[in-house]
């Protein structure tokens, strides 16, 4: 992963260990890894979104262990000269500059939001539309639900997924959802 | 949706070698079910049962499945309708047959082709829980309850053929995760509501 981060332009690489340390701070729910890939390619960078996302996951373990063994930012410094392939000089004074601003204050979190064992919901965008006319049906008038869930995975990265439903189907989706509401009140 | 041309109309008169009304049923369910890669296999098939060249199934396969596209194409729900689809000299009989089986299929067919039009992947299955945190490594005792969402999805049956990819989706949402959530489809459902009004 080291020579991939060679790739990136300094200030993007800010942005990406800005979003891990807020993400390890609880400030933001996930790490927006497609919509950052999306804005480096544009720049003229050639890196996809798998190469990006193991270097965030490899930065947000380093942040994560350097901050439950209470290190200082030489000590963290001096752990990521030692490594097997060093890290580009620019990379180094980035995580140097933002551990010193934001590394202390990663709590070690008492919270039980933190236990993550699957992906955790984010946000939920929806449309109501109606097919008006396909290659074979000419005349469709066919109305269906398109949604997408903004879903956090396990390693704080976001990712979108999205499905049609047909009016029963959503119907069904809303009484179940009805339902675990109040299961959870009652609980 | 090309309309049939006279070509088409000569093909379809082959049916007449069918050995019975049935066999004609069968194959313009089978001419209309069939994507138009899968025409020619079907036509080798059906060739023998008909007693005809390889070259003359395969031109009644596909003048069927054009048939067959088009009267669901344009919506056609009246025997009328079918009926003068076909040229004047056109056997009377076989004619009365193809619109009967059209008839008794339309419906059936339509649904079919919704089915299988493009669409985002779709929703197939929901299954839930509602669980109780009461303990971790590092909180000893809590109570927090947590509801985990599995959400089947299934990818666009026109690309995946036969072999439908289904993805699994695991979520987990809290009380106010899930009422954020909630809010978002009381909105769907009030809009459906005005639109249903309309």
């Amino acid at each position: 992963a080291a020579d991939k981060i060679r790739l990136i332009p300094q200030d993007f690489f800010a942005e990406l260990c800005e979003q891990i340390i807020q993400h390890l701070n609880h400030k933001i729910p996930g790490i927006n890894t497609a919509e950052l890939c999306q804005r480096i390619q544009t720049s003229g960078v050639d890196i996809n979104i798998g190469d990006l996302a193991k270097i965030a996951n490899s930065l947000s373990f380093l942040f994560s262990t350097a901050a439950r063994n209470n290190l200082s930012t030489e000590e963290l410094v001096t752990t990521l000269g030692s490594g097997v392939s060093p890290l580009p000089k620019h990379a180094v004074q980035v995580i140097r500059h933002v551990w010193n601003e934001q590394g202390k204050a990663i709590a070690v979190s008492e919270d039980a939001g933190d236990m993550a064992t699957v992906g955790q919901f984010v946000d939920m965008k929806w449309k109501l539309g109606v097919a008006m006319s396909s290659d074979t049906c000419r005349s469709l008038k066919y109305p269906y639900v398109t949604v997408t869930l903004t879903v956090a995975d396990t390693a704080g990265q976001i990712t979108d997924k999205s499905f049609e439903m047909t009016i029963p189907q959503f119907k069904n989706f809303f009484r179940q959802f009805k339902e675990m509401a109040s299961v959870l009140e009652t609980v | 949706m090309a309309a049939l041309g006279d070509g088409d109309f000569a093909a379809l008169q082959i049916l007449l070698k069918a050995p019975s009304k049935d066999a004609v049923r069968q194959l313009c369910q089978e001419c209309f079910s069939s994507p138009p890669a899968a025409l020619r296999p079907l036509a080798q098939r059906a060739g023998p049962g008909l007693a005809v060249s390889a070259e003359e199934a395969e031109q009644l396969v596909f003048a069927l499945h054009n048939l067959t596209r088009h009267v669901v194409y344009r919506g056609l729900t009246r025997a009328e309708d079918i009926l003068c689809l076909f040229p004047e000299n056109f056997h009377q009989n076989l004619k009365n047959l193809l619109t009967k089986i059209i008839l008794e299929n339309i419906s059936a067919w339509r649904n079919e082709a919704q089915a299988s039009q493009i669409s985002l992947p779709r929703l197939v299955d929901m299954d839930w829980r509602v669980d109780i945190k009461t303990s971790s490594d590092s909180i000893a005792r809590m109570a927090v309850p947590t509801c985990l969402l599995q959400l089947k999805i299934q990818e666009d049956a026109a690309l995946c053929g036969n072999n439908p990819v289904v993805s699994a989706l695991t979520v987990e949402l809290s009380k106010e995760t899930l009422d954020t959530m909630l809010e978002g489809l009381g909105r769907i459902r009030d809009q459906l509501s005005a639109v249903a009004n309309k």
